[in-house]
């Protein structure tokens, strides 16, 4: 296994540099290729998943040793936090990359689209595996520089404007990251992650803590969309062409957001209650006023970049419970439920986001629009975008037998054991604001009158469209299971404990 | 795997393959449906024979392989697979599986024709394992994912083609997912305190504020199922719009059958309830009955006329279950399989004049009891059940309720003080009801018949059929409630208890029979036949129907009582309605929300550096301390 890690980065870029240039000679290389290397990549990353022997593992690139326990090598780690986000990116890439086969006949250039894609799973790729700090901000910049190239893909006005504030605001949290990673480096003098938690931990300079913390805080809120640092969000969102703003809400938001938050916050630094309580309270406004706005927008992808903004609130609630519980000393067993629940919500809102987003460019797709107040009574012509989408729809609202029911379940199970009443009653509160503009959308969309004059020509989408959504409906249902002891213990607890155990995290690296 | 996970599971498996039967075959799927429904049925009456107790439901197949994923996971589930059987259970699941197989038979004729529901069947199928499920289950968690998928085949028996019913599918679903939400947090206070999630194994004091809370969470869910203020408001729309079979399984029947049994288990079992708790339960209860009726007075369409009456006679359970007193619980919980059994049939008569006039409104029928009379014998002795007129089953559970609030009167505390005020309530609401029956009845069935319903027949065996089988029942219940029906089936659920008053109701049955008898014979022998019938004369002009004077008409002096009227122009404002003052509240705050989205770059680079900032300040300070 080890000797594949580095396949997940190589293969994607390999690809995005192959697609231009054979592209221009062979038709449908683009598709073929791309395609091909997200479902290896796919099928590698949920094989290791349900490979239960593999411990955690690292690859050194170049095969450089550490000299007297100082790692020179750059690391690749794979552990059960990585192994889920591997997981969630190359399916979800080879779900948006199969469906953008048929959609992408109203665009030009697919070449162009395919190796971008290519670019951005390479990048997100190496975020979620790299143990270095400076591979991390490269890898992140690969990711989201390609992302900007595809929010402006149709380079209409809008497209080209949200792009525009996107590369801005992105820019300010990539300078806010490199400031940190600078800072991080010019005091411990090494860019490792593992090697800088160990030298962090003896320094007492808590000015320093605090300023290097605040400047992460800040640059991956920014990319992870955490309110006051979302704007950007909506409009790149859902501008983008539906495949990517699946990957974008579904996937990227959280590999370089999330988690690189994760991963900072608990492997690298000690985790202290004020930047716990900080960061929770990031999340639950974020939850709370993203669910707020998305209820009166009309725009239906905007309204799901609104949704994506709530719901990374409740992973990020999830998380940073857990950080207050573990910063307080408290029981071990609630902060990992309430972690565990952030993590089982960050796989399930990948899967019904991803979906939700495919279902928004079906129905674009068909009937050119996306304003709600335009569509109607689609559920009889489009049958399979109204089944998934309304499976998707329950899934996020938090209906059983959805999997976002047992997230939402673990998180506010989670908050009640740890005394966060407020944050339970948040919770539930925001869950029934989620179901009511999801069923907003149902109805605008899928049920009351058509107002749509040439009805008749709607149709369902093409095939690969069909595929791919309902692939995720299925997903939907099947994660479900996830809060049952068995695949549990396989998927989540290993991720958990690669979240919460931080000395193992160094071990892999180090081998101390 | 025991006959339990067969009782749950075969009607569930049987909708999911049904839905993979193209269109087109909507008898076949009727059938198949009607057949898995026969089949439970006998699960369900089989189910007598079991011991009472906790049974644990083994999901394990025989020959997996210890120790494989798919051994693992579902022995994990097993864990949660805990099965209450006690009578009260047993008898809702058998109430359950006989109006569901009840209405299946009625829906194989009412649906033809219609815009079809898609997957009308399985859904059916679905909420009777649901149903079932969650009236079995012991664990809580289990039970509220019962309760939320309910909510989905609750949304999805609606047509929802127009906005109207759209409309009110979304707004159903959405309460009763959130009437889940709300739950869930109920069921993590009981597992924080307590640890454990088995309903069976808790016995909590109302006495802390947390536990209250948990409490009133609960109750909550169980409210907005059954429909009591005022979480009711979702069933008058979903009533107005769905088709009749759907309002009858579902809001008539099931959701009360299951609010109800929740309320119990919560009051009786789970809970130990304070005095001021019970008090503000019998305000619920009275609140329920009074408001519900009002609004059903005034109501023109006559299954929304229905749709609040199933909320008002939640009231008088929900009053019943708070007394806390055998006799009580025995009028609530028999209140409730009665008005099921009413309702269901009220709905059904609803549908059959629906389908045999495709009208919905009071105002535009009349007369029709001569061209389905049947439907209209069937219509009036539900009607004089809901109405509490003796000798029928709803006076007998109404009888008890009465009874019981009396002999709560005999206790001390400040709810027992003021007892006559309860029952002084309730009987109103119960006259109230008889008013607002008369013109259901009256606007239907009787009066002139107009033109345009000259050619209106009888409906088909299938759709009267269930109606009078219900409608027997109604009399069987009422007639021998004294002497059967009380003691050997609502007494079992929740022990024995002695009468304060007296009620022979088989007696009294006697009496009005020969009393019925007496006037039929006076009707015949006397010449009151001799009577002439005549075209309305009004001055030579030809009638028309703006000169005819509906039913409904008669009510319009209630509408337009001066202190009424501002109450009821509110009400029809939706002022009244927790769904649409909290959506107001909600568009408000995202409207102000959006507004601060201006689309401005260097606003939004602003609101970076500002939480970058204050951040800053916050943590800095820290330091300085």
């Amino acid at each position: 296994m080890e000797s594949f890690i580095p396949l997940f980065v190589i293969l994607p870029l390999a690809a995005a540099f192959l697609i231009p240039i054979v592209g221009k000679f062979v038709s449908g290389f683009q598709m073929t290729l791309s395609n091909l290397v997200f479902l290896f990549l796919a099928a590698a990353g949920v094989w290791f998943l349900f490979d239960s022997n593999t411990e955690a593992v690292s690859y050194t690139v170049g095969g450089w040793e550490p000299v007297n326990g100082i790692p020179i090598a750059i690391y690749l780690v794979a552990d059960g936090l990585s192994l889920i986000m591997l997981a969630i990116i190359n399916t979800m890439a080879f779900l948006s990359g199969f469906y953008a086969i048929s959609y992408l006949k109203q665009y030009t250039a697919p070449d162009n689209f395919y190796a971008l894609l290519c670019l951005m799973v390479a990048g997100m790729n190496g975020v979620v595996l790299t143990g270095d700090l400076f591979n991390l901000y490269v890898f992140l910049e690969i990711a989201v520089i390609a992302s900007y190239a595809l929010v402006a893909f149709g380079t209409g006005k809008e497209e080209l404007e949200a792009s525009f504030k996107y590369q801005v605001l992105g820019g300010i949290a990539s300078l806010l990251i490199l400031f940190g990673v600078a800072m991080v480096y010019w005091k411990t003098r090494t860019l490792n992650i593992a090697d800088a938690a160990t030298l962090l931990k003896h320094s007492h300079d808590r000015t320093f803590h605090l300023f290097v913390q605040l400047l992460f805080i800040t640059g991956f809120g920014l990319k992870g969309a955490l309110i006051p640092f979302h704007a950007w969000l909506p409009d790149a969102h859902s501008s983008a062409p539906s495949p990517i703003s699946a990957m974008l809400s579904g996937v990227l938001i959280k590999a370089i957001g999330i988690y690189c938050m994760i991963r900072i916050f608990f492997n690298m630094f000690i985790l202290t209650e004020e930047f716990a309580v900080i960061l929770t309270t990031l999340g639950a406004l974020s939850m709370v006023l993203g669910a707020l706005i998305a209820m009166v927008q009309n725009d239906m992808k905007r309204m799901f970049a609104y949704s994506s903004i709530s719901q990374v609130g409740y992973i990020i609630t999830g998380i940073g419970m857990g950080m207050i519980i573990l910063a307080r000393k408290g029981d071990q067993g609630i902060a990992a439920l309430a972690i565990g629940g952030g993590l089982f919500h960050m796989i399930n809102h990948a899967v019904f986001k991803g979906l939700l987003f495919l279902n928004a460019g079906a129905v674009e797709y068909e009937n050119r629009t996306r304003n709600l107040d335009e569509l109607g009574d689609l559920s009889t012509v489009m049958p399979v975008t109204y089944g998934t989408s309304l499976t998707a729809s329950l899934s996020v609202s938090g209906i059983p037998p959805f999997n976002g029911f047992f997230s939402k379940l673990i998180i506010i199970i989670a908050a009640i054991q740890g005394h966060f009443y407020l944050l339970a009653a948040l919770a539930v509160v925001v869950s029934i604001i989620t179901l009511g503009y999801f069923l907003k959308f149902q109805k605008q969309a899928f049920f009351n009158v058509s107002r749509f004059f040439n009805k008749l020509k709607i149709k369902e989408v093409p095939f690969t469209m069909c595929f791919s959504m309902i692939v995720l409906a299925i997903l939907c249902l099947v994660l479900s299971l996830l809060v049952f002891p068995g695949p549990r213990d396989l998927i989540l607890t290993p991720a958990v404990e690669a979240v919460m155990n931080v000395k193992e995290y160094s071990t892999i690296i180090t081998g101390i | 795997m025991t006959e339990l996970n067969y009782i749950i599971l075969l009607p569930i498996v049987a909708g999911i393959i049904l839905f993979a039967f193209p269109r087109g075959t909507r008898i076949l799927k009727g059938i198949l449906a009607l057949m898995t429904g026969l089949v439970a049925l006998v699960f369900a009456v089989r189910l007598f024979g079991w011991e009472n107790g906790i049974h644990t439901a083994d999901l394990v197949p025989a020959g997996m392989a210890a120790g494989s994923l798919f051994n693992r996971m579902m022995q994990g589930i097993s864990g949660f697979c805990t099965f209450n059987i006690d009578p009260l259970s047993r008898f809702i699941t058998l109430c359950t599986t006989v109006f569901t197989v009840l209405i299946t038979v009625y829906s194989l004729a009412c649906m033809k024709g219609e815009r079809e529901i898609r997957h009308f069947y399985p859904y059916v199928l679905l909420t009777l394992g649901l149903t079932t499920g969650a009236v079995l289950t012991d664990n809580l968690l289990f039970f509220i994912t019962f309760w939320g998928i309910l909510g989905i085949t609750l949304y999805k028996l609606i047509p929802g083609h127009d906005e109207a019913s759209s409309a009110a599918a979304k707004k159903t679903l959405i309460m009763i997912g959130a009437s889940d939400g709300i739950m869930l947090l109920g069921i993590g206070i009981i597992w924080r305190i307590y640890g454990t999630l088995s309903m069976s194994a808790l016995d909590i004091p109302t006495t802390y504020p947390v536990l209250v809370a948990a409490f009133l969470t609960l109750v909550t869910g169980s409210f907005t199922k059954a429909g009591a203020f005022p979480f009711h408001t979702w069933i008058p729309d979903y009533t107005q719009k769905a088709p009749a079979a759907s309002s009858a399984l579902l809001p008539a029947s099931l959701d009360k059958l299951l609010g109800i049994y929740f309320l119990a288990r919560l009051c009786v079992d789970m809970f130990i309830l304070e005095g001021w708790l019970v008090f503000v339960l019998l305000l619920i209860g009275v609140m329920t009955i009074i408001f519900a009726v009002m609004m059903a007075l005034i109501q023109h369409e006559y299954k929304k006329l229905l749709g609040y009456h199933a909320v008002s006679q939640v009231g008088y359970m929900v009053v019943g279950l708070a007394l806390g007193t055998p006799l009580g619980i025995a009028g609530g919980l028999f209140h409730m399989i009665n008005n099921a059994i009413y309702k269901s049939g009220l709905f059904l008569v609803a549908g059959n004049v629906e389908k045999a006039t495709g009208k919905n409104d009071l105002d535009h029928l009349g007369g029709l009891s001569k061209a389905m009379p049947i439907t209209f014998v069937a219509a009036l002795i539900f009607a004089l059940s809901i109405s509490g007129v003796p000798p029928l089953n709803g006076f007998a559970s109404k009888w008890l309720i009465y009874q019981g609030i009396i002999d709560f009167g005999t206790q001390p505390g400040a709810a027992n003080q003021i007892w006559y005020i309860w029952l002084g309530l309730a009987v109103l609401g119960s006259a109230l009801t008889l008013a607002s029956f008369i013109k259901f009845v009256a606007g239907i069935f009787l009066g002139r018949k107009s033109k345009a319903l000259e050619k209106v027949r009888e409906v088909s065996p299938l759709m009267w059929g269930p109606g009078i089988l219900l409608a027997l029942v109604c009399l069987v219940f009422g007639i021998f409630a004294a002497s059967w029906v009380v003691p050997r089936i609502i007494m079992p659920l929740y022990g024995s208890f002695g009468y304060t008053g007296i009620w022979q109701s088989t007696t009294v049955s006697m009496l009005i029979l020969a009393s019925i008898v007496l006037g039929v014979l006076i009707y015949w022998l006397a010449g009151v036949r001799r009577f002439r019938t005549d075209e309305i004369f009004i001055g030579g002009e030809t009638t028309r129907d703006q000169t005819d004077f509906p039913v409904t008409g008669f009510y319009k002096t209630i509408q337009d009582f001066r202190f009424f009227s501002v109450i009821y122009k509110q009400a029809e404002k939706k002022w009244f309605d927790i769904y649409d003052v909290t959506a107001k509240i909600v568009f408000s705050l995202g409207n102000l929300l959006s507004k601060a989205h201006t689309g401005v770059l260097t606003a939004y680079a602003i609101w970076i550096f500002a939480g970058l900032v204050l951040f800053m300040l916050i943590l800095f300070q820290f330091i300085i301390l």
